[in-house]
């Protein structure tokens, strides 16, 4: 027998991985690559994760799963030189957080891989698709790379009227402002009752940025948000997007109080007075609102409170993906897709509508073809107040 | 020759040569690390034998791996070359019911296989603590069992016929959907067990069980583990046999307790946990039995109140080896030293020993496991970023391993010997081991079908 650890090297490493990301970037070098090293190490390479790993049951290669990725950021922090690679693996996770549910060592893989992102930015190591998000956030404030006002789909009675302080602030979002208008629209109309306002001059909240690696151009933008957001004088940010909201609430200083649409609507059903509606009605838990902050209750009581909710095969902590997140979308949209296909496999039969609360979920949800129309629950509340 | 364009001919784009594949692919969960040179997918048998062909022509070393969830290094390419990943052929073939068997492809899940089968009112009885990813095809080459093998045995009591391709990639059938047969050497019994060394099993025939009607789950706490041994002895020797009958030492517990909060367990002491199934009236007789014999050995022993009760302390019970960060969040479970068996007997000198050992070293230490096979899981856990702890893990569990050997048991009960325990086969088998290593000359004479494991 051979011993084959000498041979054929040379051709093997001229052989590279099919991958249809454009990336960009070179070889790292020597620069020590800085995850924290206790996180990584929780990991004892047991495998639970690779049985609930989303992105893994599509691609089937063990660098798509959680297991593969911290063992590939175990080696660079150990010494590998980090290259081009690794991107499929790391820039293929959608940081929905099963695995951390799953995980019996108390491992946070997410945040791992959003740390070796960093590093991987760091290095010049990234994903045409990264890149085109960062530019779009930071020269035009979203995420689109959209040169249009963010508050297009106000009119110009309704711009002129917005308070300049306000204790509530309703937080729009790149997707509601660019790609879902009419959520905007019908979220400002419930919220506007309460006399919240609009940040003069909203940026994208940053996810994008976080969810890729680039810290410190996040930084910046955040900045932005909350000088206008201190100007304002609120005390509480509402926002319908599960993006920005973990975001909000996570990435942002403690002391903002940040609170979800269901929540919010949930708070106030009473107020609403929201009529009974003749649908039966599934969810889809979007993972940054449920597995990453467990806001489970709030859209199923706004959900329950005027129609019908049959649930879908795996919800809550157990809900599956729908392939959107962590930069997936943009990134592996074949991958992303198939993902979104999974999920649809989950909703039970006889419901007029899927729920859910988050834009990306419902655009991803959505594109993946079903029979059954994905809205947002803005969208139902707005039905069961017509 | 190229190899890569010729595997890629087999295969396609189900062949991966990325440092960081390859990478992935070098270790499972156990402390045994090995580059393979490629990775690659195969969907049939066909793409099986004429990979292995390939390398057989070539050299080059094969090893199969299925969900990389092995404590042993079983799975990892120590000497490099190809490592065939198995989980993409995880198609159920057959369900017959007539036979009482199933027919599946290695890369089946486990808990996939029982899904499927739980509609028919059956299951495939052997469940390791990794049911939800291992593979059986994993199971088969590794002989797994798990908590329910006290009542139900492992995997080998379940294969009726496996396809294997060999090492020169010939395609051979080891049974039949036959209860019994009486013609020739046992081929099926051979593969079970032989860690991917004598050849790669493609497909599986297994007997599969009807599911109890009931299952009752007795949970009985003790002054310390020794006592608890005595219990077991005392419960089987008074004739009942238990489904499940699992030990949790006091820091197991804690463990249970930091991962699900909810559970409740005794405040105290050392743990037994067994169940019986069976009718409602036979299992409760059981239960009731135990409880009469294990009585006056208890601090506390009572009847878990509802199904769901059970489920959630077995689903906790099935991670709690992984679980040891949550109580120590700087200490890692190293999987070393953590399945040797003895006869039941043997059963609470183990403990006394392996206490000793974990005191000796200064390790913390979880002991938990099937005690009703024998089975201990020694978990020893230490800070990995600190070299000391390293040498005293290792030395703890070579000492561990040779203890089980000197009370008559094995190095390794279910996890496999691999390339973790191979040197530990000499001392278990004496010149048994030559007869084993003539086996694999004749089935393997280039030595290209995982090699550097079982000692060979």
């Amino acid at each position: 027998m051979k011993n084959m650890k000498n041979e054929e090297k040379k051709e093997i490493e001229q052989v590279k991985e099919p991958d249809k990301t454009e990336i960009t970037g070179k070889e790292c070098g020597k620069q020590a690559f800085e995850v924290d090293r206790r996180s990584v190490y929780k990991c004892v390479q047991c495998g639970t994760c690779r049985s609930v790993c989303p992105v893994f049951d599509v691609v089937g290669w063990e660098s798509a799963n959680t297991r593969g990725r911290m063992l590939i950021i175990k080696s660079l922090i150990e010494g590998r030189s980090p290259s081009e690679d690794v991107l499929s693996s790391l820039a293929s996770c959608t940081t929905c957080g099963i695995c951390a549910s799953k995980c019996p060592a108390g491992a946070n893989p997410p945040e791992v891989v959003e740390a070796a992102r960093t590093q991987l930015v760091k290095c010049g190591i990234t994903t045409g698709a990264q890149d085109k998000l960062k530019s779009g956030v930071l020269t035009h404030g979203n995420s689109f790379g959209e040169t249009k006002s963010r508050k297009h789909w106000l009119s110009k009675s309704e711009l002129s009227k917005l308070p300049e302080k306000s204790d509530y602030v309703y937080f729009v979002g790149c997707f509601d402002s660019y790609r879902y208008p009419e959520f905007a629209r019908k979220t400002f109309g419930v919220l506007q009752r309460f006399g919240v306002t609009l940040l003069p001059d909203e940026q994208c909240c940053a996810s994008p940025l976080l969810r890729t690696g680039f810290r410190e151009d996040a930084e910046k933008v955040m900045e932005r948000n909350l000088e206008q957001i201190r100007k304002v004088g609120a005390h509480t940010i509402i926002t319908s997007c599960a993006g920005c909201y973990t975001t909000l609430k996570n990435n942002y200083p403690e002391e903002l109080r940040v609170i979800s649409l269901p929540e919010f609507l949930a708070e106030h059903l009473e107020q609403l007075n929201l009529k009974k509606l003749d649908l039966v009605v599934t969810y889809h838990d979007p993972c940054h609102l449920g597995r990453h902050n467990k806001v489970y209750d709030a859209p199923r009581k706004v959900i329950q409170a005027i129609s019908t909710l049959k649930e879908m095969k795996n919800i809550k902590e157990n809900a599956r993906c729908c392939g959107g997140g962590g930069g997936v979308r943009i990134g592996y949209p074949d991958i992303s897709l198939e993902l979104a296909k999974n999920r649809l496999q989950d909703v039970p039969e006889g419901v007029d509508y899927i729920v859910t609360s988050c834009p990306l979920c419902v655009r991803n949800l959505r594109d993946a073809g079903g029979d059954i129309e994905v809205i947002d629950i803005v969208e139902l509340v707005a039905m069961a107040m017509e | 020759m190229d190899i890569t364009a010729e595997l890629k001919k087999i295969v396609g784009g189900r062949l991966s040569v990325s440092p960081s594949e390859l990478y992935c692919y070098s270790s499972d969960a156990s402390q045994v690390k090995g580059m393979p040179d490629y990775v690659v997918r195969p969907k049939s048998t066909d793409e099986v034998s004429r990979i292995v062909r390939l390398a057989y022509e070539n050299e080059i070393p094969v090893t199969a791996r299925g969900a990389g969830t092995g404590l042993a290094g079983g799975a990892v390419p120590v000497g490099g070359g190809i490592v065939l990943d198995m989980s993409g052929m995880n198609r159920i073939l057959e369900i017959d019911i007539d036979n009482i068997q199933v027919v599946v492809e290695p890369g089946i899940i486990q808990d996939a296989l029982n899904s499927a089968l739980k509609p028919y009112g059956f299951f495939f009885p052997p469940n390791p603590g990794s049911s939800a990813m291992c593979t059986i095809g994993g199971m088969i080459a590794y002989n797994a069992s798990g908590m329910r093998c006290v009542k139900y045995g492992t995997t080998r009591n379940y294969v009726r016929d496996l396809e294997v391709v060999l090492a020169d990639g010939t395609v051979i059938h080891t049974g039949s959907k036959m209860l019994k047969s009486a013609a020739g050497y046992d081929l099926t019994q051979l593969i079970i067990g032989s860690e991917g060394t004598l050849g790669i099993v493609t497909k599986a025939s297994l007997k599969i069980a009807p599911l109890p009607k009931t299952r009752k789950l007795v949970i009985a706490s003790f002054e310390n583990a020794e006592i608890a041994g005595q219990a077991v002895v005392k419960t089987f020797s008074n004739g009942v046999i238990p489904s499940a009958c699992e030990i949790l030492d006091r820091v197991s517990l804690q463990v249970l307790k930091r991962y699900d909060p909810n559970l409740v367990l005794p405040a105290e002491g050392d743990v037994l946990l067994f169940e019986v199934d069976g009718t409602e009236s036979s299992a409760r007789e059981a239960a009731e039995q135990i409880m009469k014999v294990c009585a006056p050995l208890t601090l506390s022993i009572r009847l878990a109140e509802s199904e769901h009760e059970m489920a959630d302390i077995w689903a906790a019970r099935k991670l709690v080896g992984a679980a040891v960060s949550r109580l120590d969040p700087t200490k890692t479970r190293i999987y070393v030293g953590e399945d040797v068996g003895v006869p039941i007997k043997q059963i609470p000198e183990l403990l006394k020993r392996a206490q000793e050992i974990s005191e000796k070293f200064n390790l913390p230490a979880m002991k938990y496991g099937h005690i009703g096979d024998g089975n201990l899981h020694l978990a020893l856990f230490i800070d990995v970023l600190n070299k000391d702890d390293w040498d005293r893990l290792n030395r703890a569990a070579d000492l561990i391993h040779r203890t089980a050997i000197e009370l008559g048991g094995t190095v390794s009960s279910e996890h496999g010997v691999g390339a973790a325990r191979a040197e530990y086969m000499e001392a278990q088998w004496g010149p048994a081991l030559e007869v084993m290593r003539a086996i694999k000359k004749v089935l393997d004479p280039k030595g290209i079908l995982n090699p550097g494991k079982l000692g060979l």
